[in-house]
């Protein structure tokens, strides 16, 4: 479960993000929506422990990230949206390190980079240096290493992006089973259909506060009926 | 020519500009500047005197023009030696090439911006050393306004045709260098060029001053200069024009020169234009080896977290081409030239320094040991550059349940152990080469491990403080930040003033009782650094995004 309480972030006395409240419960999956510029990087950085809080606390699995930081890190995994990670190094090599970050036994760690690597058709790059990789096997691997050591809350920002059909239905297939298993994943897009086809919940965030959040049936029930997603959004999210 | 002129003036932008600077970096940048104003002032005396020095040797035989004739050449040797490194970072290892490449310019055009900022670069060390010294030339030759203002057109020019023919060069050799295929073997043999380079030029002199008779030979035909800059024409026009200045062979020579250095201009971009996207095309390729193994058994191993950070600092630098050359091979340089030059010179003065430090008294030996120590490993560029290497891979620290100290801690240790790698081949050739005698290789061993890990915590410190993370080529890591200097300054300052004290201190003589004593001090500074790099990781690390 993630807790983000009263959490405010000012970047040059600007409110990135103001007073957010958001519970994302376990055993669901999580749309994180909004514009360009609405604060969902920002919120997902803190949640992650790269940017600071100004006030507020965010929990994962009720471990504070501004008390406990290391403890709170081992309970998520994240996928960034940026493909900057450690591009010198092999493929193997990084799954190696995050294996040993996370200390994943020698047996688990075979067994699932060969599952994973091979499911997501980048096991023969493995041995290759990983800014020969596109973005989108850097993006496979990356996911690789996130399901390596199997943490219960999921963070991916813009998950899907740069995957191939293949790959992109193999990580939703392994997101809905992630969350039938009773643990979390949170996730940002921008592809209304993709939340449309996967949340459970959903929340949609506009210049740093939360308009909505609830269940998709529920969201559709508040507004009109007949409106598909993109109008929703479109709705929520319109400047004054 | 205006898109040539507009690309120049975009990659100068983006890669010197201010702009994006922080006040408390360009603040920095100022406190630096007034800091380095004594540097300066040595440097300049020291340019001064040996004119001085120079000039009253050769001026009564009318060779004076030699001095002019060594300054170009070595200048010239200078521009090769850095525009090799620049040219190849700029031209072929930069991130954003290929973003070039798909704008609707001519492979010149490209060219000629990527060469902007390698080429103003040269006019930093120009600015420092010819700029003055042709300055100084000109008070001690009693020089008319007439050589102040030659002098000007020469020290713009110079630099034209050292560049312009090594870049050309380079883009000759990347022809046929099939980069894509062998992208990182041409990367690590481009980074030990320079490595080369160094030693080679240093050989070559070497051999060269041995040849007394042509000396002798050159001085009785009076054609001293000729020989200082046989392989160097442009040394020997700029020379020329300079010495007579107001004669018609002064201007003409100088003529000779603008012609010279426009053709060279003209050169390089007819061949930019045919050679520079035929080295460039399918650089992003890199090298693939497909991964045939059924499994993963045998490639997957636990390693303690520290040492996985290790590896991955230490792969990093080496796979990276800039962090190679910068790091890996600036270290080895001093310690391979100095295994060279002991190995020519074993029958000379050199060879016999071993014998000659056992007669000594141990504490003046001691104390010049370690401010030598000081010097070697004071600027340890793998520490200076220990954050901002990551670049925009930084945050990536950030979400990893790793605890800011294991991270600085791996920066630090990877740092001091290329520290160590030039600390162990030094302290060899010291050893057995020059047969310094085993206590006082065995006090200063020990005394430079603690001066390496002062070192090495300090750069690691001030990167730390003000990393260069937003680069787009890994040159900028190292380029234009003067950070090398302020861990040495800072340094040089600390241990001057202990060595000082030690040495005023009279009841403390001997090698064993110095040695001693200077081994609690640095080690307690040891563990003062280190507590102060905790306390600096504790209030920086979250906030360097």
């Amino acid at each position: 479960m993630i807790e983000i309480k009263q959490v405010t972030k000012n970047f040059a006395g600007n409110a990135a993000v103001k007073d957010l409240d958001l519970t994302v419960p376990d055993g669901k999956i999580f749309g994180f929506l909004g514009p360009n510029g609405a604060g969902k990087s920002t919120t997902i950085k803190m949640m992650t422990g790269i940017l600071p809080l100004d006030e507020g606390s965010i929990s994962m699995n009720g471990v504070d990230i501004s008390k406990e930081p290391i403890k709170a890190k081992h309970q998520f995994g994240y996928v960034p949206d940026r493909s900057d990670i450690f591009l010198r190094l092999k493929g193997m090599e990084y799954l190696n390190f995050i294996g040993d970050v996370f200390r994943v036994p020698e047996n688990v760690r075979k067994e699932k980079i060969e599952y994973l690597t091979k499911s997501f058709d980048i096991y023969e790059a493995l041995n290759d240096q990983i800014h020969t990789y596109s973005h989108g096997m850097r993006q496979k691997i990356v996911v690789s290493g996130v399901l390596l050591h199997d943490p219960d809350v999921w963070i991916l920002d813009e998950p899907l992006t740069g995957l191939d059909p293949k790959s992109s239905y193999t990580l939703k297939e392994m997101m809905r089973e992630h969350a039938a298993k009773g643990k979390t994943v949170f996730f940002s897009t921008h592809v209304l259909e993709v939340v449309e086809q996967l949340c459970d919940e959903v929340a949609i965030i506009n210049k740093g506060h939360v308009q909505f959040r609830g269940s998709m049936k529920e969201m559709k029930q508040q507004f009109q009926e007949d409106n598909n997603l993109e109008k929703l959004f479109l709705e929520l999210t319109q400047n004054e | 020519m205006s898109n040539t002129w507009k690309l120049m003036k975009l990659m100068v932008k983006m890669q010197l500009s201010f702009a994006h600077r922080s006040t408390a970096e360009k603040s920095g940048y100022l406190i630096l500047a007034v800091v380095m104003i004594p540097f300066g002032l040595l440097i300049l005396t020291l340019l001064n005197e040996m004119i001085a020095v120079m000039y009253e040797a050769f001026s009564p035989t009318g060779d004076e023009a030699v001095i002019l004739g060594i300054l170009f050449v070595l200048m010239t040797v200078f521009y090769c030696f850095i525009t090799i490194g620049t040219v190849l970072s700029s031209f072929y290892f930069a991130e954003d090439v290929e973003s070039f490449v798909t704008l609707p310019f001519h492979p010149y055009q490209i060219a000629a911006g990527k060469a902007a900022v390698p080429f103003l670069s040269l006019y930093g060390i120009n600015a420092v050393i010819l700029l003055p010294a042709l300055g100084f030339y000109g008070l001690h030759s009693g020089a008319g306004i007439l050589y102040y203002c030659w002098s000007f057109f020469i020290w713009l020019l110079l630099p034209v045709l050292p560049f312009v023919l090594t870049a050309i060069a380079i883009m000759f050799i990347m022809r046929f260098v099939n980069i894509s295929k062998n992208k990182d073997r041409s990367k690590v043999v481009a980074g030990l060029l320079g490595f080369v380079f160094v030693i080679g030029i240093n050989v070559v002199i070497r051999l060269e001053s041995g040849n007394q008779d042509m000396y002798q030979l050159a001085v009785e035909q009076g054609n001293l200069l000729e020989l200082v800059t046989k392989f160097f024409p442009t040394a020997y026009i700029s020379s020329s024009a300079l010495t007579a200045p107001a004669s018609l062979q002064g201007i003409l020579y100088l003529i000779l020169m603008i012609g010279i250095s426009a053709g060279g201009i003209a050169l390089f971009f007819t061949i930019g234009q045919k050679l520079y996207f035929k080295g460039v095309l399918g650089l992003s390729g890199g090298k693939r080896n497909t991964f045939t193994a059924d499994t993963v058994e045998g490639y997957v191993k636990k390693k303690p977290l520290i040492y996985s950070l290790c590896k991955k600092e230490v792969l990093l630098i080496l796979r990276t081409p800039t962090f190679f050359t910068q790091i890996f091979v600036q270290s080895l340089i001093l310690p391979v030239l100095a295994i060279v030059l002991i190995t020519m010179e074993m029958d000379g003065p050199i060879g016999g320094a071993g014998a000659q430090l056992a007669d000594m008294n141990g504490k003046t030996v001691i104390l010049a040991s370690a401010a030598l120590s000081v010097v070697i490993f004071g600027s340890n560029p793998a520490s200076i550059s220990s954050i901002s290497r990551d670049g925009k891979s930084w945050f990536n620290h950030l979400y990893l349940p790793v605890p800011p100290s294991k991270v600085i801690m791996s920066k630090m240790l990877t740092a001091y152990l290329l520290n160590a790698i030039s600390l162990i081949l030094l302290s060899a050739a010291a050893l057995w080469m020059i047969n310094i005698p085993l206590p006082i290789w065995g006090a200063w061993f020990i005394l430079s491990l603690l001066i390496s890990w002062i070192a090495s915590a300090a750069g690691v410190m001030v990167d730390l403080y003000s990393p260069k993370l937003d680069w787009t080529d890994e040159r900028e890591v190292f380029k234009g930040r003067f950070i090398g200097i302020v861990p040495l300054a800072i340094e040089a300052l600390v241990f001057g003033v202990i060595l000082v004290i030690v040495l005023n201190i009279k009841s403390l003589q001997g090698l064993w009782p110095v040695s001693g004593a200077l081994f609690i001090i640095f080690l307690l500074l040891a563990l003062l650094t280190q507590r102060a790099l905790k306390k600096i990781t504790e209030r920086r690390y979250h906030k360097l995004l």
